[in-house]
């Protein structure tokens, strides 16, 4: 028998349609033009520049990631189980650069990471540059993305019940071995989608990243060059190779994460 | 074994205040009371995880609060038994096992002999979430006892289990305890639970210890009206004492006098507490003058498994206890009867 329709979903759909929308015809807008020319996508895929830039985008936001997963972690953690009043304080407060202007957040960046700045100038006398230099992009990287992985990882450990973590302590688990054997495991979901949420605004990144490192280019900083000196066309292709990366990385994320927790949710 | 002096402790609104319990070696202690009363907070603090504002923790006669919960060797089986979800049975287990430095072959081999002793050793590569409830309860049996505790606290263990699992599940501890000669600190709400593991039980209510003793008399004889109503004491009125002489009071009750072996003063406040066992249903007054006497009607019967709970409205709604099917239907004047030694009475009310 035939289902009666349910008008509440459909106009649901209706309105949630108009997004799916609008980002299926903005990605046909750059993909159709692209694929009419393929040959010239080769080109421009075939750049050094082009090439160099990509590796670089993805190198800094993975290292980013990297550093975001040894220090967010375990800020993550506290956040999750640790109820004292500055607790919230420092969530708060890590909240921060997700309301902040990109540019606002490239000058913080800026005002602490340049020679003259109060971390930059200090590992500058070391030898450490950070503007116009590799590390500038990862920490604007890093800077920008804290909130995106600490929200998701802060989720996940809040999700493990403290029953567990007791009853490993009282069959005589240290708090270390609690955390490494029983809480991280359990949250391996949560911390591989923060991660990528993170890669993704890290990689995306423009304005924070340009303001202490304008060379070596990321790819949005060159995508944005590209189109002020040699129009639309050339900056397309790249952001086109971009997208195509970008989705080929979301879905291998997906192929690792696939089974991952499955038992956990049977009961 | 346990011991627990003066102990006090905050945690958000809820404390727990100036508690002393003291468990011996090879006893199984219940701790009953309310949900919200501090059971498991109580549970948590002998096992390590909550520091006392105030008061010392012994085990085995030493103060605890230098060790960790990883070195009081005390094993938790929590009510949902929080089995570890990414683990399979044996790996559940063998952790503790592992924890402690045993070689991985010999710390699984110890886990799948635990398994077999418990009837689950063909679960050993199942995970948690695919066990009915009753095989999860056995695998977080074992895994406590796998790192030899010298004393066991279960947190309402049988609570989620149905009733022919639990009977089962309720025998497997009592065997235990005997066989392994453990010091059991069990919290439950049933009384059933209670009469079936418990040596002795305790009674906290609002934070504190209000009664302690063997199960059967904390419900025959509660202390305080608060452990008359934890225990299900049906009937509870307030009324003025009228008169006393020679310790049996004469309760005001609303328009009823109720006669009770106590020795409040004339015109004191009190609670009168009647189970509703301890009171029989006549047609005709008994011939004992000495017994309490409260002419009604039947307003309304619940019938349940093997007794009846009738309801008589005679200035106050009396709930009576009745064995079997209610011989008297809805409507028919009948006296309650009840003596007055069976009145239990606190002071306010």
């Amino acid at each position: 028998m035939r289902r009666p329709a349910d008008w509440f979903l459909v106009a649901c759909w209706i309105l949630g349609g108009c997004l799916v929308a609008l980002i299926s015809a903005a990605l046909l807008a750059i993909a159709l033009p692209e694929l009419a020319d393929i040959p010239h996508l080769i080109r421009v895929a075939g750049e050094t520049g082009v090439l160099e830039s990509i590796f670089l985008t993805i190198a800094a936001g993975a290292i980013a990631v990297g550093i975001l997963f040894v220090f967010g972690t375990p800020l993550s953690y506290v956040l999750a189980r640790d109820r004292r009043p500055w607790s919230g304080a420092a969530g708060t407060l890590i909240d921060i650069p997700l309301i902040l202007p990109h540019t606002v957040a490239g000058i913080l960046v800026y005002l602490l990471f340049s020679t003259r700045g109060l971390i930059g100038g200090p590992l500058a006398s070391a030898g450490i540059f950070f503007e116009d230099a590799f590390p500038g992009i990862v920490v604007a990287m890093v800077f920008v993305s804290i909130p995106y992985y600490v929200r998701a990882v802060r989720e996940g450990f809040a999700k493990v019940p403290v029953h567990l973590e007791n009853v490993a302590r009282s069959l005589g688990a240290s708090r270390f071995q609690t955390f490494f054997r029983v809480t991280l495991p359990l949250s391996y979901r949560h911390i591989w989608s923060g991660a990528l949420l993170a890669w993704g605004r890290a990689v995306g990144e423009f304005a924070a990243v340009v303001i202490i490192a304008y060379f070596p280019m990321v790819v949005s900083t060159l995508i944005y060059q590209r189109f002020t000196t040699s129009g639309l066309a050339e900056s397309r292709s790249i952001a086109f190779l971009m997208i195509l990366i970008f989705v080929a990385v979301f879905a291998g994320f997906g192929l690792v994460t696939r089974g991952m927790g499955r038992d956990h949710d049977r009961a | 074994m346990i011991g627990l002096e003066g102990i006090s402790l905050h945690l958000g609104r809820f404390s727990l205040r100036d508690v002393n319990l003291h468990v011996r070696e090879g006893e199984c202690y219940c701790l009953m009371g309310p949900s919200g009363s501090g059971k498991t907070v109580l549970l948590e603090l002998v096992a390590g995880f909550h520091p006392p504002a105030a008061g010392t923790v012994r085990i085995r006669g030493r103060d605890a609060s230098p060790f960790p919960p990883e070195r009081r060797h005390v094993g938790l089986v929590y009510q949902d038994y929080s089995l570890f979800p990414h683990m399979t049975a044996l790996a559940n287990v063998a952790f503790g096992l592992r924890v402690s430095g045993a070689p991985a072959a010999e710390a699984l081999r110890m886990a799948g002999d635990l398994l077999s002793s418990f009837d689950i050793g063909h679960l050993c590569n199942r995970f948690p979430g695919t066990m009915s409830g009753g095989e999860r309860q056995r695998c977080a049996l074992a895994r406590a006892l796998a790192v030899s505790p010298d004393i066991l606290l279960l947190d309402e263990p049988f609570s989620a289990l149905d009733p022919a699992i639990r009977t089962e599940c309720i025998g497997i501890i009592r065997d235990l305890a005997e066989d392994r000669a453990l010091t059991v600190l069990l919290v439950s709400h049933s009384r059933e639970e209670a009469f079936a593991l418990a040596d002795r039980a305790g009674l906290l209510i609002d934070g504190h210890i209000v009664q302690e003793g063997p199960p059967p008399e904390i419900f025959s004889h509660p202390a305080t009206l608060e452990a008359a109503r934890y225990g299900g004491v049906e009937n509870i009125f307030c009324g003025t004492v009228e008169e006393n002489t020679n310790g049996s009071a004469v309760i005001q009750v609303g328009p009823v006098k109720i006669v009770s072996r106590s020795g409040s003063p004339p015109g004191r406040r009190v609670s009168c507490c009647i189970k509703a066992q301890d009171i029989m249903l006549g047609l005709k007054p008994p011939i004992d003058p000495g017994m309490n006497v409260l002419p009604g009607f039947v307003s309304r019967i619940f019938q349940c498994e093997d007794f009846s709970m009738v309801s008589v409205e005679g200035g106050v709604c009396l709930t009576v206890r009745v064995p079997g099917s209610p011989v008297f239907p809805v409507g028919t004047r009948v006296n309650a009867i009840f003596p007055p030694e069976d009145v239990l009475v606190y002071e306010g009310g």
